[in-house]
């Protein structure tokens, strides 16, 4: 591959602080971040993405849960939700961000979702636009459904309850080439073979001449005269950094760009930003077969059942290596150990609601806070579930049963009206020239379905839209020729 | 406690990180685990935290049929002889 000098980074030094100017600055490199920055760069934007995680190496990574953990996650993986009851919120960290440790798992935007936006967002998504986004991000992440093979007993166990009931299911979509099954997806595929973005648009964005600063803070956005100017932050070695910037998108996560745009002292004229958190609150159950499952073997979370869809209830199967299980399972002492000693035949299923319930994100010192309380709709929709999952073990012959214990939505929500959310319907921040957002907190409602897709088609459509829309003439050099992705 | 454990909770936020190495400290003495008993949450984060470290033993893990070690070896190799990143 030619070397392609990085259009994005004409770099000087300024008083000791490092100044980059760019056609765009994109604040963050997962889901939303990395797809806009590569689409950006290929239609000849000169971009600078900055990353406030590093690049992890797929050298280090070990498929050993605490260590990965440690080093993949934000907080550790122990990001807590403040409320009744609290919920971990594991979010990456790093060039991919969630992508680099989620499952992989690709849903396009339901049909019905798109239809709610519309009519209660007034959000012009129609499914023939969004489509071309879909399909484009699917090219880009080789996205195919699961073989039965790959999918490991584990999925071969929901699969036989499914059938049995005669529930509706399926074989799951994933973003994955040359998977081998090593069951650790959410710990650092040690294949590469997960295509999340750090692997995939990060790559495109950088040989398309975009610059790539990992280890950088962003601290403030900076706006003036109602106009993005461009950002403010400190770069691996602690040097102040300052992006100019005529556009800026932030795609921090629905946990931390309501904190940056607070910290930043951008107006908030709707009182919605860091409201309408929803998060998809999960849980799993446990059962013991009669054989061999060997969860971690194969794709981890491989299989769904949409029979309860309509109720807001996703079951999808879910596994990890022996670490993973005996920290969820809810037993003491010898009954733990009794549970452990047959790990090879223990299988899981876990249980994904789509919430009613509505939490928010507030700035503490410069700290995400996050409330969020389940409501009581929610609550009867995981007893529901929870019951459905009995069942389907019960079909597929399980022995015994037991229950243990995510996807951040909406705080920047999209909305047609000012006054109703934080962004318009093609993502521009209300009331600031040249702030974007490309990340979950767009998302205006809870979808049901694992959300990636649904951000990086988002994502796509943004980048697609400034490079052929109003805001092109921000942008230094024609585009290349793109396949079309109406907005 | 494992280095990957110590891992583990140094990068948990500081409010986490000091319970979670209280919980450790309380449930190694015999009176920190007595108070733990009449304290079920907490004795229930106490013992998954000491799961998580006991279970990702590799001789403990190898017993149960999952060998990190082994995953990580294919990984790499797969990697190195398809030109993956």
């Amino acid at each position: 591959m030619a070397h392609v000098p990085a259009r994005g980074g004409r770099m000087r030094v300024h008083a000791g602080e490092r100044r980059l100017d760019a056609d765009f600055c994109v604040v963050g490199a997962g889901a939303g971040g990395a797809v806009a920055a590569a689409e950006l760069a290929e239609g000849g934007a000169r971009v600078v993405v900055l990353e406030q995680g590093p690049w992890h190496d797929p050298n280090t990574f070990t498929a050993r849960p605490p260590q990965m953990l440690g080093r993949l996650y934000r907080d550790g993986g122990q990001t807590l939700t403040l409320g009744s009851p609290p919920i971990l919120l594991p979010l990456g960290r790093g060039l991919g961000g969630t992508t680099l440790v989620n499952s992989g798992t690709c849903f396009r935007t339901p049909p019905h979702v798109l239809e709610r936006w519309a009519r209660d967002f007034g959000l012009e998504l129609d499914g023939q636009s969004m489509d071309a986004c879909f399909e484009r991000v699917e090219r880009a992440l080789s996205v195919a459904t699961v073989t039965p093979q790959l999918a490991g007993a584990n999925a071969g166990v929901a699969r036989r309850g499914a059938e049995r009931l005669g529930w509706s299911h399926g074989y799951l979509r994933r973003n994955a080439r040359g998977c081998v099954g090593s069951g650790v997806c959410v710990y650092g595929c040690p294949t590469s073979a997960k295509q999340h973005t750090g692997i995939t648009y990060i790559p495109r964005a950088r040989a398309a001449g975009a610059l790539i600063e990992t280890g950088a803070d962003v601290r403030e956005v900076v706006v003036q005269g109602r106009r993005a100017r461009g950002v403010v932050a400190r770069d691996d070695r602690g040097r102040r950094l300052r992006v100019r910037a005529p556009a800026v998108i932030l795609a921090c996560g629905t946990i931390h760009t309501p904190v940056l745009m607070d910290a930043s002292g951008i107006p908030d004229p709707s009182g919605q930003r860091g409201r309408n958190l929803s998060l998809h609150p999960a849980t799993a159950a446990l059962a013991l077969m009669d054989e061999v499952v060997e969860m971690a073997r194969g794709v981890p979370q491989s299989f769904f059942v949409d029979e309860f869809a309509q109720h807001g209830i996703m079951l999808e199967t879910i596994a990890g290596p022996p670490a993973y299980v005996a920290a969820s399972l809810p037993l003491d002492g010898a009954a733990h150990a009794a549970a452990m000693a047959r790990y090879r035949e223990l299988a899981q299923i876990g249980l994904m609601v789509s919430d009613a319930s509505c939490g928010r994100v507030q700035s503490l010192r410069g700290r995400p806070l996050i409330r969020y309380d389940l409501d009581e709709v929610d609550v009867a929709k995981f007893r529901t579930g929870l019951g459905r999952i009995e069942q389907l073990f019960d079909a597929a012959g399980a022995r015994d049963l037991k229950l243990l214990g995510f996807h951040p939505l909406g705080t920047a929500r999209a909305h047609a009206s000012a006054a109703g959310g934080v962004t318009d319907g093609d993502l521009a921040v209300h009331g600031v020239r040249g702030l974007y957002i490309a990340d979950g907190s767009v998302v205006p409602s809870a979808l049901g379905v694992n959300p990636q897709l649904t951000i990086m088609a988002l994502a796509t459509r943004l980048a697609l839209s400034l490079l052929s829309g109003e805001s092109a003439a921000v942008v230094s050099q024609p585009s290349q020729e793109r396949s079309p992705c109406p907005s | 406690m494992s280095a990957n454990l110590d891992g583990f909770i140094a990068a948990a936020p500081r409010p986490q990180r000091a319970a979670m190495k209280l919980l450790l400290a309380l449930a190694c003495r015999p009176r920190g685990a007595a108070l733990l008993a009449r304290l079920p949450l907490a004795q229930q984060l106490a013992r998954s935290l000491i799961a998580l470290g006991l279970y990702d033993e590799p001789s403990v893990a190898r017993a149960l049929g999952w060998d990190a070690d082994a995953v990580v070896a294919r990984g790499r190799e797969l990697r190195r002889a398809e030109g993956r990143p």
